[in-house]
């Protein structure tokens, strides 16, 4: 990216012409995006997503050297995703909060060993599989905490509305996403741990089965099998449920 | 045809994750076996039913990190008080040293003394006067004074006397003398003094137009500088407009990366994978 530059002791002068060319690049960027989107507007996904990639390799070789601004901004990026993996797991806010906290603390302190950039992903995901392994062993330990078991929204009445994030949508209709949301993620937590973090990861956090694989320290097969299980243990349990993609359809 | 794909194979090609040679065998395969193609079509609406989860929206908490620093032995707070009382001993030391300080405790009396030992010297006796002499002396040393003065002052009359005929004398003679160089004076002389009367005004006119003419020089580059100056001014006025030109047009290129950044953000953290499914 344009604005990728190492951040070193530069005069106000340099800054300044680094700052009018990076206008430039950027608007010259956006040109050819829209150049492209009305020749193939197919590509132009493909294309923004390797910008995006190389917008955030660069912000990683930069925190990897110690910039705080790059490490923060890698949290702004991953934040709601390893949160996403956390609540998925558990199906607890609180616990999903505790995990992507420790996971960036993890980060910050670790992250100048980063061998390889390209790495990171799964590297961030290792990080937070390990702290959620370890919720998932304290919580089996204090059980006796019912509140632990509590499902989001049974104890909060106004919960789901203040996540919503899509307000201006029919509230009726959001309701009912919302609660086939909930209801699915409760048929999630039927799974095994071993099932339900590789069927998170691939479906729900996009990672391609290498780097499932990568992430859990287990072999590509291995992680293809707790999958293809894992989908066959869902398939049960939506039917235990009479939950169908027609009647997902009706409903919505 | 014995091919038969393992769930490996079946899960990938599910996901899309199969190169284009295998995938079209997959194909194949499930089209020849309509009981795999059920069983395969069964995971793929469980995949599209479990699709139905949705992300919750979250906003990242302020992470304060605190890099632990290592202190360094010269920074150690209890180094530094020992050495501050070190420094303090050291200090009292060298100032007793210097000025000498001695303390002595001797049959319950605590002496404490500054500089060396005070050596007395004794004066010698001195002879005995007795009264009379004294009064002699005093009378004798009177009637000399008196007749010392006595002597100078008549001496001093004398002189003063004869100095002041001196003075008349000599005053009478220079005052005869002015009067006859007055009467001595000529026409010429006085022509003379007129001449350089003039030659004094002719002068004192021409400094007095050069004075003038330096002023006015002097002004005319003070009303130049005076202008250079509203000149400069102007400029840096302008100058200064520009730079707020300048600064606004760099507030929004920070605006506008921000934003580019945001959108790239949210780029990479929806995840892909949808799209990428194979669909049967």
């Amino acid at each position: 990216m344009a604005w990728s530059g190492k951040h070193g002791a530069t005069s106000p002068r340099v800054a300044g012409r680094q700052k009018t060319r990076n206008f430039w690049c950027t608007l010259k960027l956006f040109k050819l995006i829209r150049h492209l989107y009305s020749t193939n507007p197919l590509n132009v996904a493909e294309t923004l997503l390797d910008i995006a990639m190389m917008h955030s390799d660069s912000l990683i070789a930069r925190a990897r050297e110690g910039d705080k601004t790059a490490q923060s901004k890698l949290v702004q990026l991953w934040y709601k995703r390893i949160y996403n993996f956390g609540y998925k797991f558990f199906y607890d806010h609180d616990l999903a909060m505790e995990v992507a906290q420790k996971t960036f603390i993890s980060m910050h302190k670790n992250i100048a060993g980063l061998q390889e950039v390209t790495r990171f992903k799964s590297w961030l995901y290792t990080i937070a599989v390990n702290y959620c392994r370890e919720e998932a062993r304290k919580r089996k330990t204090n059980r006796a905490l019912s509140l632990n078991d509590l499902k989001p929204g049974e104890g909060e009445e106004s919960y789901r509305w203040e996540e919503s994030h899509q307000r201006r949508e029919n509230p009726e209709r959001q309701l009912r996403q919302s609660e086939l949301s909930d209801l699915l993620q409760s048929c999630l937590m039927e799974l095994s741990a071993e099932q339900r973090e590789v069927v998170i990861m691939k479906e729900y956090e996009g990672l391609k089965f290498r780097e499932i694989a990568e992430t859990l320290g287990i072999s590509e097969n291995t992680v293809k099998s707790r999958m293809y299980y894992g989908l066959e243990g869902l398939k049960k349990i939506l039917e235990q449920k009479k939950i169908t993609k027609e009647t997902i359809g009706y409903e919505l | 045809m014995n091919y038969k794909p393992d769930e490996g194979t079946l899960i990938s090609y599910l996901y899309g994750e199969l190169s284009a040679d295998e995938a079209a065998k997959v194909q194949v395969y499930l089209q020849a076996n309509p009981q795999e193609l059920k069983k395969w079509q069964a995971l793929s609406n469980t995949k599209d039913v479990m699709g139905h989860v949705q992300d919750k929206e979250v906003i990242a908490p302020p992470i304060f990190m605190d890099d632990t620093k290592v202190v360094s032995f010269w920074n150690n707070n209890y180094f530094k008080t020992v050495m501050s009382i070190a420094a303090s001993v050291l200090f009292l030391m060298v100032a007793g040293k210097l000025l000498g300080t001695e303390i002595n405790y001797q049959q319950g009396e605590l002496k404490i003394s500054f500089g060396g030992k005070k050596v007395q010297t004794e004066n010698p006796a001195q002879p005995v006067l007795t009264e009379d002499k004294v009064q002699e002396m005093i009378q004798s040393s009177l009637a000399k004074n008196n007749e010392v003065i006595t002597a100078g002052w008549t001496e001093d009359q004398k002189r003063l006397s004869q100095s002041i005929r001196k003075n008349l004398d000599q005053n009478s003679r220079k005052i005869d003398e002015l009067m006859k160089t007055a009467s001595d004076a000529s026409q010429e002389q006085v022509r003379g003094f007129v001449a350089s009367l003039q030659n004094d005004n002719l002068k004192l006119m021409k400094d007095y137009f050069q004075l003038s003419a330096a002023d006015q020089k002097k002004y005319t580059e003070s009303l130049l500088v005076d202008f250079s100056e509203y000149l400069k001014e102007q400029r840096k006025q302008d100058l200064m407009i520009l730079q707020t030109r300048v600064n606004s047009i760099e507030k929004n290129t920070d605006q506008f990366k921000q934003e580019t950044e945001q959108i790239l953000a949210n780029i990479i953290s929806t995840p892909m994978n949808k799209s990428n499914k194979n669909s049967y």
